[in-house]
């Protein structure tokens, strides 16, 4: 604590400056007088005492001075000068120090908001104290959830190095009745998860152990539902809601800010999850079955554990797990799956998948802000070197006056740091502006899926912005202080403008040049950077799904999970078509389990004409399930054989439809049509079917993918509970949306109410990353060539103002203004393309990083290249001409006279 | 002051001044005072160097400081020993033992 009570003394000093030296200077003559009185009491005369006294002291002064060094604020206090002196200079010109803090401010916020966004994605922890203790555990490669309900078990029991261990299962919960239900996100979760995460109910209880031993229907609502759906209710504990169509008693609502174990998607209510069967009923054996992996689970480590420690020890126990029982092979998504366990802090996005994805995405903008905020401290750096100019004398004097240049740099220094301090306030007022953008630019995911992204300005926020404005006041503040200070006396007290004139003025590669010719380039390489994106996602819109999406409206159900059984389920969508079918401005209509480029997927295993499979290596196809008229409502072309028809109920011959892809690759130079395949898993041992149609290859999962085989088949003969109903209508869909929902409720008024979509916003999703990427990186390379072009503008005015005499002159001997248009024009053009040129090279050597991000074109794409190029020079020249043609409006008599 | 005088180590004077402080306060006329008697007339500590020394002593919070009155009736500013300065006293007297000890035992080898 020693250095602190320093700087207590300093800083006090700071305030107190003549109290400190009147202090040193009373000791210091007292010191002189009780000597004084010491010699004269050993025999001395007054005037040889006193002389004595102050020869044996040597110089009073500069003992005095020694004294205040040590006493006296030191640093603090020429740094407060600086400081001081530093504003004053600042206020003198406004003008200078408005524009520099918006150029900082601009580079700096976006700087900020991105990092809001990597904090919020990556970096943050759970709203739940001591987050630092919590371990997550991931199998594999993290993708899916990890545990089966035994598995947990065993882990939580045999465990000695988590505090508790705590599992959860997400879950879509139908809740309320009637017309006014609507699906909830929930949690399944063990008992003690609230004690795992050390949170106490804002109201009422968690869980108990006996709620974990039989299935009992209590919930803990969220707080932000219990506000928006129970108006706050403080008598809401003992209540009882309708979840599923099931009576539940509320037990607790829990704390303020906390919304479930994944940060990005909201929790609604928390059930205990024993209630799994009920609430999903194809989960009947997953709290039996070590090979359900249905549970996510967060943990947290004891005292003194460390991470890998506890990652040894959870993983020692999952290997005994995996020997007594391994996982049978239609189980594994691929025979060399990683089975192990690993633990992780959960932080940002818990799902690794996602994770994996923001974080090529944040470091991509990252990159792209990063460049914005080097070209706006490029422009900044080049203001201060045409104020460095202005400031010649002042600084001449002050070396003069016997000012070291190291002080003089500390002093410029410190006036940067102040406009970088400015620049970051600014920063954080647009940041916040950024921030509001960003988060209004989710992607378009369902609602039900409860997807937030929270982007504040907190603490990190706060420290990364600070820290980046002073690295910045350097970066920009450093070559400027170093030129400006460099000790040129005498002409520059002379105010010999001309003598610079002679020497540097027109040197063609000066620092401001090279900074500007920086500038462009980089501005080139990220416009490109741009420029690519933009063209990916035209090349992207341009793909041929396979299908229409114009005029279609899309509506999902989950039976299964309304307690439906299948009778009720093929009676429902039976009467659902019949329903939608009789709508006027309905031109088709059918069900299917899923959609392609919808959220949800289902492969099964098939077999090929009876053909063997080894069973370490089954094949698998895309498995959609329709009612007849599928293909016309979505708009896929047959191409070969006969649609499915209400011919092919239950009761008649099985039969199967594949795609194009699939019919080449397993009956290459034959006709498919009356081959036989069986799709399902072999354990069920699924009926053989006739291959009865072949149609057009759709995408699937996402565009641009490989062709994927496809199987259908017809719903009378494969019920499915998950059900999509898909209608294409005459004219505009969301005419019919409400109509279509009316159907829908005279079925069953209990179904919760559905977001019903249009399949354009529903493929929306697929071109969200793209867009996403063409937006952002669009918005930040516009941004850096306004500031790049800012920068030439200034350069180019700077240079007209510093030849008006010369421009003056060649006027009064007979140059034409195009003449003066052309040389001015002409210098700058010079800079214009030697930036272009350097830019061209720099995005040639780059943009081969973004290629994973591009779609259907190259890294290097000419036209892109070229395209951004022209604009750059486009930009450049106006940047250019503005000054160009207020040199043309030079009074040669005006020019001549100055001086 | 025709005796020679004995140099000081570098470091040695900040103990000096702690240890001259724990018999009691002194201004700084009567540290340089009391240093000498207690060393015989040995050592003379120059005021040039006592005020900085016991300044830096001041900041880093073992020896405090207020204006008293002398003896003689004179407005003086006396320094005292605080509770930290007594352990760091203790401190450099036992390493500078431990050092003395050592450059002896060196000196006796030969």
């Amino acid at each position: 604590m020693e250095w602190f009570n320093i700087l207590k003394a300093r800083l006090r000093a700071l305030f107190r400056r003549e109290s400190v030296l009147r202090d040193i200077e009373e000791e210091l003559r007292v010191h002189v007088e009780i000597e004084t009185e010491a010699n004269i009491e050993r025999g001395m005369s007054s005037d040889e005492a006193r002389a004595a006294a102050l020869n044996s002291f040597g110089n009073l002064s500069r003992n005095t001075e020694l004294g205040y060094d040590i006493r006296g604020a030191g640093w603090l206090e020429t740094f407060w000068q600086d400081l001081r002196y530093g504003t004053r200079m600042l206020m003198k010109q406004p003008g200078f120090t408005l524009v520099a803090v918006l150029i900082l401010a601009l580079g700096i916020g976006a700087n900020t908001a991105i990092f809001s966004m990597a904090n919020a994605l990556l970096l943050r922890s759970l709203p739940v104290p001591q987050p630092a203790e919590l371990v997550t555990v991931g199998r594999g490669d993290g993708t899916g959830e990890p545990l089966s309900y035994p598995d947990f078990v065993a882990l939580r029991e045999r465990n000695g190095v988590l505090a508790g261990l705590a599992a959860s299962h997400f879950a879509g919960v139908s809740f309320g009745n009637g017309a006014r239900s609507e699906m909830m996100r929930g949690e399944l979760v063990s008992s003690d998860y609230f004690d795992v995460l050390h949170l106490q109910p804002a109201l009422g209880r968690g869980f108990l152990p006996e709620e974990e031993r039989s299935a009992q229907p209590v919930v803990v609502l969220s707080h932000g539902l219990w506000q928006s759906r129970f108006g706050a209710d403080p008598q809401i504990i003992g209540q009882t809601i309708t979840l599923h169509r099931q009576r539940y008693t509320v037990i607790g609502v829990a704390p303020a800010g906390f919304n479930g174990m994944t940060g990005m998607f909201r929790t609604d209510l928390w059930l205990p999850l024993m209630m799994l069967p009920q609430v999903r009923p194809m989960f009947l054996t997953s709290l039996s079955n070590r090979h359900d992996q249905v549970f996510a689970a967060i943990g947290r480590l004891k005292p003194g554990i460390s991470l890998a420690q506890a990652q040894t020890a959870i993983e020692t126990i999952n290997r005994g797990l995996e020997l007594a029982a391994p996982p049978p092979v239609e189980r594994r998504r691929d025979p060399n799956e990683d089975r192990s366990l690993k633990l992780a802090h959960p932080q940002g996005i818990g799902l690794p998948h996602y994770r994996r994805r923001a974080q090529l995405a944040t470091t991509l903008l990252f990159v792209v802000v990063g460049i914005v905020l080097l070209i706006a401290c490029a422009n900044v750096a080049n203001l201060l070197l045409a104020r460095a100019a202005a400031r010649r004398k002042e600084i001449a004097v002050r070396l003069a006056l016997g000012a070291s240049r190291l002080r003089l740099i500390r002093q410029l220094l410190t006036e940067s740091a102040l406009l970088g301090l400015l620049g970051a306030c600014g920063g954080l007022l647009l940041a916040f502006w950024i921030n509001r953008a960003l988060m209004a630019l989710k992607p378009p995911l369902p609602e039900s899926w409860g997807f937030r992204l929270d982007l504040q300005l907190d603490a990190t926020a706060l420290g990364f912005t600070l820290l980046l404005a002073l690295l910045v006041s350097l970066l920009f503040g450093l070559a400027p202080a170093l030129a400006t200070s460099k000790p040129d006396v005498v002409p520059a007290l002379k105010d010999e403008t001309g003598a610079e004139s002679r020497r540097g003025r027109f040197r063609r590669f000066n620092l401001r040049n090279a900074l500007v010719v920086t500038q462009l380039a980089v501005s080139l390489a990220l416009l490109i950077a741009a420029g690519l994106f933009v063209r990916s996602l035209q090349q992207m819109q341009k793909v041929d799904l396979g299908f229409q999406t114009e005029n279609r409206l899309a509506l999902s159900f989950n039976l299964d999970q309304e307690g439906y059984d299948e009778a009720k389920g093929r009676e429902f969508s039976h009467q659902l078509l019949e329903r939608v079918r009789a709508l006027p401005g309905v031109r088709a209509a059918a069900l299917t389990n899923f959609l392609p480029l919808g959220f949800m997927g289902l492969a099964e295993p098939v077999v090929i004409d009876e053909r063997a499979t080894s069973p370490e290596n089954p094949q698998f196809a895309a498995a959609q399930i329709i009612a007849p008229d599928y293909f016309r409502a979505i708009g896929t072309p047959l191409a070969r054989g006969r649609d499915f028809s209400p011919q092919d109920s239950a009761n008649a011959p099985a039969v199967a439809m594949v795609n194009e892809t699939m019919a080449r690759r397993f009956w290459p130079n034959e006709d498919p049509i009356g081959k036989r395949l069986r799709i399902g898993n072999p354990e069920f041992n699924p009926q053989p079917r006739e291959i009865i149609g072949v149609v057009r290859d759709t995408v699937i999962g996402s565009i641009g993918e490989e062709p994927k085989d496809v199987t259908y088949r017809p719903l009378a003969q494969q019920h499915s509970q998950w059900l999509t109903l898909v209608v294409h209508t005459s004219g505009n869909p969301k005419a019919l949306l409400i109509a279509v929902r009316r159907e829908v409720q005279a079925l069953d008024e209990n179904l919760p109410a559905q977001e019903i979509k249009t399949l354009d916003e529903i493929v929306a999703f697929s071109f969200w990353p793209m867009r996403m990427g063409a937006e952002l990186v669009g918005t930040f390379g516009l941004l850096g060539l306004l500031l790049a072009s800012v920068g030439l503008y200034g350069v180019m005015s700077y240079a007209v103002a510093a030849r008006t005499r010369e421009i003056g002159v060649r006027m009064a001997i007979g140059a034409e203004r195009r003449d003066v248009l052309r040389l001015i024009v002409g210098q700058g053009l010079v800079l214009a393309l030697v930036g272009a040129g350097a830019g061209l090279v720099l995005a040639f050597a780059v943009t081969r990083v973004l290629r994973r991000f591009l779609f259907g074109i190259g890294a290097t794409d000419p036209l892109t290249f070229i395209g951004v190029a022209l604009l750059l020079t486009k930009v450049a020249l106006l940047a250019c001409w503005i000054p160009a043609r207020r040199a043309t409006k030079v009074d040669p008599l005006v020019a001549l006279r100055y001086e | 002051m025709t005796q020679p005088k004995a140099d000081l180590l570098q470091g040695t004077l900040d103990m000096l001044i702690l240890k001259a402080l724990s018999l009691g306060p002194l201004h700084g006329y009567g540290v340089i005072q009391r240093l000498r008697q207690l060393s015989d007339e040995l050592l003379e500590v120059e005021q040039g160097s006592l005020y900085p020394a016991v300044y830096r002593l001041e900041q880093r919070g073992w020896i405090s400081s207020k204006w008293g009155v002398t003896e003689a009736g004179r407005r003086a500013k006396f320094y005292t020993l605080t509770k930290s300065g007594t352990k760091q006293l203790t401190a450099e007297e036992e390493s500078w033992d431990r050092l003395a000890l050592a450059i002896a035992k060196v000196r006796k080898a030969v």
